[in-house]
């Protein structure tokens, strides 16, 4: 059988790499590993555990600097066959604006075919099958510039197709597409392999993509940790230890099972609704352990609010195109003291635009925002005098905010609003000292320049330049956007423990799991409407609302309800309360009530 | 903030211009270039203005786009004009104070090299950027430069790192507009203060844009790469240039109208 064989590969970045200074480490150390032609593969991994360069390397865009990469026969250190293999592969990568390189999609989808040297009319034909195949066809005199992310992601699949390869890459590819676009992007991904038989390997921090694979690759730190199919990966390794973590219904199950004091084999991780059949199984058995080993609840974090309103937004209209389209029509929100408050809405519904009215960027077209930062106080928006305060009293952090430190240390970069606060010397130092200990950075970091930090240290000190003005109220757009998932649990822990110093903290994001499991209230936002300001338990825990509302259940909810719809059919007196959002305390959740359920039938 | 700044924006609309051949258009840019230089008399300027009309006419750009492309320029359009009518001191005197003197001839002299710029701009515009995508016009240069490559000038190489340039315009205003917006909110304020200090907050912007300028272009760097590209050698194009009628037609009515003006101008001198 063909294959995708890579053998004792090493591979380090030379001198041309970013950071010169740092010891050259290897990328890549001793990688073995086979793919076969036509599968599903993921390569799993932390930031920095290689696995972009495990990419580069079968596109041949690197050469190993010891082992053998033999793809489908092929040996890529052949210099003969260097084309001839890299016309192989496509690449699909993770930032949509830096891979389009024609100004019109089609012109852009052209561009591999034409470097191939594909003549007309064939090429004519292959463009417009690739733009049909992933469905942009109708775009396709429009300006790439002005798609949005999921449709630029589109226009980079329909243009690694257009190449025919018999392999397709997709480097975190879906990283920045919401839920929907994302399910979309795969959709065509995973058609397109089955139809044209494409050797499919997506890098990924997404578990849930990783299910839909039949096989993982698991990279730490350079070298492979581990390897098999995805229920062997989650049944057998645990991946804390590489920075990742399992697909939540799976965690879910696994705490099930340690109540119950039975195990899990590989085999009922094949699929969600063998899953199912395997929990309701180890629910319904009449020995359930009775005795489960519960730990303590959480502290619950929630409703520290004071009930206090800091912020209130009255009918807020906004437009843009001067004046012509309607970016938010009628927000009407309050916001309490000491909250997280989650905006939720689909790329492009007008989260970012409400945020930026909040901080007064933006001037409303009618309506206003109020903000109150101690009783008696009230802040508008509308009022040009107000405006230097509400900039101080609203901190707001822009998505991937590390993009935009420009001083030459940290602390200069931190203490860049204090000066333009016009504070003494000394003030300025106690305030970003305190700030960057908020975040988490060691006080040796500040000396440092920004660029030579890592991707979380770099967002973590541009988010301690806007801590530092002490805002009353941060709001946060998509702050974990990037972060694999030990950064993004990192992350969430440190606004949870901002809010423990007394910030309001407002989090825009797209990720529904998240939003549930750490925000009080969830405000959604869809196509510039403020559908509904609820909790996360009555808003997501209803499926006809969500549904209605047009957003989607957290991926713990979903599997959840199902599970509790056949536990249902068995055990019909079973009342399971209002969902949890973290799957390790719904499953103690369920657990405790289908005892309870069950002692009272005993009775 | 920026997104105005229409320079290197496509105009998408279907007309005579749009669709004529890029070489055609880049030819007649370049006379036009010469004959906005050269004419000098009112008559003949009046008259290029008419012909300026006609081409908006011809390549069916809306008023307001014309006047957004014109508008970033007016400001350095008047700078250029006062400094024209006081630092000309030759011709008749028509006003006088202190240092002050402003001379008919440095009038005329002023009003001409201000009306040259938004001519300039405006051609620019409506025989260029406006009318024709990028791409298009690096494939024009490459065309009409492919000579050069027999003495190994890199012209594929050329024509295609500037039309990455103009295709990512569109992209650094926006990046731009998200850095102002992120030091705004932290209390920059671009518009007041000193002339050095605001050019310091400028500053502020450039740096970071330039550090993301270089991630892009690292990372577009392999995503070409990824897609094949090796230089101009072998490559296809998906729309190739054509010359048809039409396109020798209009070039030769710009032309023709071009060669009319330069006679009108140089009989009435």
């Amino acid at each position: 059988m063909e294959k995708i064989s890579v053998q004792d590969v090493t591979f380090t970045y030379g001198s041309e790499g970013a950071d010169v200074s740092a010891p050259a480490e290897p990328a890549l150390e001793n990688i073995s590993l086979e793919i076969d032609k036509g599968s599903y593969t993921a390569i799993l991994g932390a930031n920095g555990s290689g696995k972009s360069t495990l990419a580069k390397l079968i596109d041949i865009i690197e050469v190993p600097d010891s082992g053998r990469i033999v793809i489908f026969g092929q040996d890529t250190s052949d210099d003969a066959l260097f084309w001839q293999i890299r016309e192989k592969s496509a690449c699909v990568f993770q930032n949509p604006d830096n891979q389009i390189v024609g100004t019109i999609v089609e012109e852009d989808v052209a561009f591999g075919p034409e470097n191939l040297g594909i003549k007309l009319p064939e090429l004519r034909e292959r463009v417009d099958q690739a733009m049909k195949d992933v469905g942009i066809y109708e775009l396709r005199l429009r300006e790439a510039s002005g798609l949005s992310g999921g449709q630029k992601q589109k226009l980079a699949i329909a243009g690694a197709l257009a190449m025919r390869p018999d392999i397709l890459i997709l480097d975190e590819a879906t990283a920045m597409l919401d839920p929907r676009s994302r399910d979309e992007f795969l959709a065509v991904a995973e058609d397109m392999r089955l139809k044209k038989g494409l050797t499919l390997i997506t890098i990924t921090h997404d578990m849930s993509e990783v299910m839909r694979c039949e096989k993982v690759i698991v990279l730490s730190k350079g070298r492979k940790a581990a390897e098999g199919t995805p229920s062997q990966i989650f049944a057998d390794i645990s991946l804390e230890q590489y920075g990742l973590r399992r697909p939540v219904s799976i965690r879910f199950a696994y705490e099930i099972a340690r109540l119950a004091g039975t195990s899990l084999t590989a085999e009922d991780l094949t699929g969600e609704a063998r899953l199912r059949e395997k929990l309701v199984k180890i629910l319904s058995d009449p020995d359930l352990n009775r005795n489960p080993d519960i730990p303590e609840a959480k502290e619950n974090f929630r409703s520290k609010s004071s009930g206090r309103k800091i912020m209130s937004v009255k009918d807020l209209f906004s437009t843009y195109d001067g004046g012509k389209t309607f970016a938010l029509k009628n927000i009407n929100l309050d916001v309490y003291e000491g909250e997280i408050l989650g905006i939720v809405g689909e790329s492009g519904c007008g989260k970012t635009t409400l945020i930026s009215h909040m901080n007064s960027i933006l001037k409303p077209s009618s309506g206003d925002i109020e903000i109150y930062p101690v009783d008696g106080i009230t802040l508008r928006c509308s009022q040009k005098k107000d405006v230097p305060r509400i900039r101080q009293t609203v901190g707001l952090v822009f998505q991937y905010p590390e993009y935009q430190l420009f001083e030459e240390t940290v602390y200069k970069d931190i203490c860049y609003g204090l000066r333009k606060m016009k504070l003494s010397a000394e003030e300025q130092k106690e305030r970003a000292v305190r700030a960057a200990r908020a975040v988490g950075l060691d006080k040796d970091i500040l000396r440092r320049n920004p660029f030579e930090l890592s991707g979380g240290q770099k967002r973590r000190a541009a988010m301690a330049g806007v801590l530092a003005m002490s805002p009353k109220i941060l709001v946060l757009d998509e702050p974990a956007s990037g972060l694999d998932p030990a950064g993004r649990e990192e992350m969430f822990a440190l606004i949870k423990s901002l809010r423990e110093l007394g910030t309001t903290v407002i989090i825009v994001s797209h990720n529904m799991d998240e939003a549930a499991a750490y925000c009080d209230r969830i405000c959604c936002i869809r196509d510039g409407e403020n559908k509904v300001t609820e909790t996360p338990d009555s808003l997501f825990g209803d499926r006809e609302k969500t549904a209605r509302i047009g957003i989607d259940q957290p991926k713990i909810t979903k599997f959840t309800n199902l599970l509790k719809a056949d536990l249902k059919k068995l055990m019909p007196q079973t009342d399971f309360g209002k969902p949890l959002f973290d799957p390790e305390e719904e499953a103690r959740s369920v657990y405790r009530a289908v005892l309870k359920a069950r002692l009272e039938d005993v009775k | 903030m920026l997104s105005d700044i229409s320079l290197g924006r496509y105009y998408k609309v279907d007309s005579l211009l749009h669709r004529t051949d890029p070489r055609v258009k880049a030819l007649l840019y370049l006379v036009y270039l010469v004959v906005i230089f050269m004419i000098k008399s009112p008559e003949a300027i009046g008259a290029l203005a008419a012909v300026i009309g006609v081409q908006v006419f011809m390549a069916k750009v809306s008023l307001s786009v014309i006047w957004k492309t014109v508008r970033p320029v007016l400001p350095l359009s008047i700078f250029i004009l006062i400094l024209n009518l006081l630092t000309i001191s030759q011709g008749e005197i028509l006003f006088q104070w202190k240092i002050i003197t402003i001379t008919d001839y440095g009038v005329a002299r002023a009003v001409l090299m201000a009306i040259r710029l938004i001519f300039l701009i405006l051609s620019t515009s409506l025989l260029l950027t406006l009318t024709t995508t990028p791409l298009k016009i690096a494939e024009a240069l490459e065309s009409l430069f492919s000579p050069l490559k027999l003495i190994k000038v890199p012209v594929h190489e050329m024509a295609m790192m500037m039309s990455i340039a103009l295709r990512f315009i569109p992209t650094l205003i926006e990046e731009t507009d998200k850095i102002m917006k992120a030091q705004v909110s932290r209390g920059a304020d671009y518009d007041t203060g000193s002339f050095l200090n605001r050019v310091k907050g400028y500053i502020t912007v450039l740096i970071p844009l330039f550090v993301s300028s270089f991630r892009r272009a690292e990372e577009l760097a392999v995503a070409m790469d990824a897609r094949c590209y090796r230089g101009g050698g072998g490559r296809t194009k998906l729309n190739p240039l054509k010359l048809t009628a039409t396109d020798v037609l209009t070039g030769l009515f710009l032309t023709v109208c071009a060669a009319g003006l330069v006679v009108m101008d140089l009989s009435l001198r």
